[in-house]
């Protein structure tokens, strides 16, 4: 629950988690295991039972270990929310998260910067997926409108025999500032791993992503995929890896981007490498202007130009 | 009215479509017939006024109103629209948003409803679903046609809207088509399909960019049969007309 002393603060950070998209009760409701930071501090915490959630302070951040026990199976999402809220500063997060044989849980979180100018957010998520386990951890940031954040996300999976792995980061609804996205997944035999990036880039933006499978297991699957749209004069590199490690492994690399603008830049990268004869990666990419039978498919039904884009935009990025 | 008057179109400095000459009325159902390769889909996207699909000649005339200069969504404006023979598919969005234009078109749940049933798509399976890969191409034909019927146009061209849908699913374009022929659409119907050309008021026939025969769809497709399905010299017409046409 909310750490005392840290009301004022918990509001603040509250108003903008709901502008964010966020439900502010999830973190009052004894049910739902949830964690709060601000700055370098954990304002609140709710762990329920068979969640073991453990922070502590590291240099100008914050680390959280959490643990959901074997077959424990949550029946609410836990909720993360990372906040920042002054208006220059440096944050480190670490999540070392662990899901123990059959356990299965979905995150949803959400960062916050709202008047960050001058502000770099450093965030490492160490998975670890026991047999059997079900994870799913859904990232959605909303930033401030001054397009001057740093912005460095990093996970690192292992995911364990037969278990599950779905990494979402979204991006979309304000400015990204510098945006650098790395996921990186091993899979044991017959794990699953879905990696999914969307963001929205505008004015100066510039936006790096690099989504990396390993194969690892026989018969294991994978699936990186990237949206991207990209305005004005923003940059996109997107590189999707794919690695066919064992026999009978199936992965599947793809990327959309929307470039839109003069003195934009987008650039798509798919590298699929098989180290076993009985491993099979595809790959797809479509980049650059929007697509023109798209386009003419919605004016052909009274929408503008204008209009018909924005509707092919909000379909790539939901 | 629709009209075209004297229309031709050029493409890398070859004609694809010259002197045609037609009209189109609401409330009827026009079926243009033709081989593979006679610009029946051409014709189609000069009507829509497609990116690089401006005649190089001729009018088109709506109501009196000369719009062979106006842009697609001009045209859409004015009540024309067009399904094409592989409609579009796009990333991420859904049936619904799709259906009502991302809520430009204000229909409701129910008319959404029950434009899919008319196609046969079950509503409850499909309102959620994306308009992309995943849809094969009969049911992307399906979800077209029930845009077109949420659209409510005074003009649309359906460029094969039989291909790809399974043959007992005909008696479903034949019934969609007579609905919105019933409520006052113009259909212009592009098909090789005889018995969906038969229901037609007014039937074209296209070979090489020109129109060879128009007249009722009984005589038309009669023709067509006889010499089309089984012509030696596809999509080249006899000299006679040509050299008319060149004159």
């Amino acid at each position: 629950m909310i750490v005392k002393d840290f009301e004022r603060e918990f509001e603040a950070l509250a108003r903008a988690y709901e502008r964010a998209g966020g439900d502010v009760s999830k973190f009052l409701d004894k049910r739902i295991a949830s964690v709060i930071i601000s700055g370098d501090r954990v304002i609140g915490l709710n762990g329920v039972e068979g969640v073991v959630l453990k922070p502590s302070k590291i240099e100008s951040g914050v680390q959280v270990d959490m643990e959901i026990g074997a077959g424990v199976v949550l029946e609410h999402p836990v909720h993360v929310c990372t906040g920042f809220l002054e208006r220059k500063g440096y944050q480190r997060v670490i999540f070392n998260i662990t899901l123990r044989r059959n356990a299965k849980a979905i995150f949803t979180a959400h960062c916050v910067f709202p008047w960050a100018e001058e502000f770099t957010h450093d965030a490492l998520m160490n998975v670890r997926l026991e047999e059997g386990a079900w994870m799913e951890y859904h990232d959605e940031h909303m930033h401030s409108e001054t397009g001057s954040i740093n912005l460095i996300t990093r996970s690192i999976a292992d995911v364990g025999m037969g278990a599950f792995f779905r990494n979402t980061f979204t991006l979309v609804k304000t400015r990204v500032g510098k945006l650098k996205v790395f996921m990186e997944a091993s899979l044991k035999e017959k794990a699953i791993a879905e990696l999914f990036t969307k963001v929205k880039a505008t004015k100066d933006d510039d936006v790096e992503v690099r989504e990396t499978i390993k194969l690892d297991g026989e018969g294991a699957r994978g699936l990186a995929k990237t949206n991207a749209v990209a305005l004005d004069r923003a940059k996109v590199s997107v590189v999707n890896e794919m690695y066919g490690n064992s026999p009978n492994t199936r992965g599947h690399v793809e990327c959309v981007e929307i470039a839109k603008g003069e003195g934009v830049e987008v650039s798509a990268l798919p590298i699929l490498i098989v180290k076993n004869d009985l491993s099979e990666l595809t790959h797809e990419a479509s980049i650059g202007r929007v697509n023109v039978k798209q386009l003419q498919t919605l004016m052909a039904k009274g929408l503008t130009e204008e209009e018909a884009t924005e509707l092919i935009i909000k379909g790539i990025l939901t | 009215m629709l009209a075209l008057v004297d229309v031709w179109y050029e493409s890398d400095g070859k004609a694809i479509l010259k002197n045609i000459n037609m009209t189109f009325e609401p409330g009827k159902v026009y079926a243009i017939l033709g081989t593979n390769g006679a610009g029946k889909s051409t014709l189609a996207y000069v009507i829509m006024g497609l990116e690089g699909y401006r005649p190089t000649r001729g009018r088109i005339l709506l109501d009196g109103e000369d719009i062979t200069d106006f842009p697609v969504t001009e045209r859409a404006k004015r009540g024309i629209t067009l399904m094409w023979q592989e409609p579009a598919r796009f990333t991420g969005l859904r049936l619904k948003d799709y259906l009502t234009l991302g809520g430009k078109n204000k229909v409701s749940d129910e008319e959404i409803k029950r434009a899919l049933e008319m196609v046969g798509l079950n509503p409850h399976l499909y309102m959620e679903r994306l308009v992309d890969e995943k849809l094969s191409g009969g049911e992307r034909k399906r979800v077209e046609l029930a845009s077109v019927i949420l659209l409510k146009p005074k003009y649309v061209v359906l460029d094969e809207p039989d291909s790809g849908i399974d043959i007992m699913s005909v008696d479903m374009i034949d019934h969609v088509v007579e609905e919105l022929a019933e409520k006052g659409s113009c259909v212009v119907l592009i098909t090789h399909r005889e018995e969906i050309a038969l229901k037609a008021d007014h039937s074209y026939l296209l070979c090489r960019g020109i129109v060879l025969k128009e007249g009722h769809p009984g005589e038309i497709v009669s023709f067509y049969k006889a010499s089309c399905d089984r012509c030696d010299h596809p999509n080249e017409p006899t000299e006679r007309i040509d050299e008319g046409l060149r004159a």
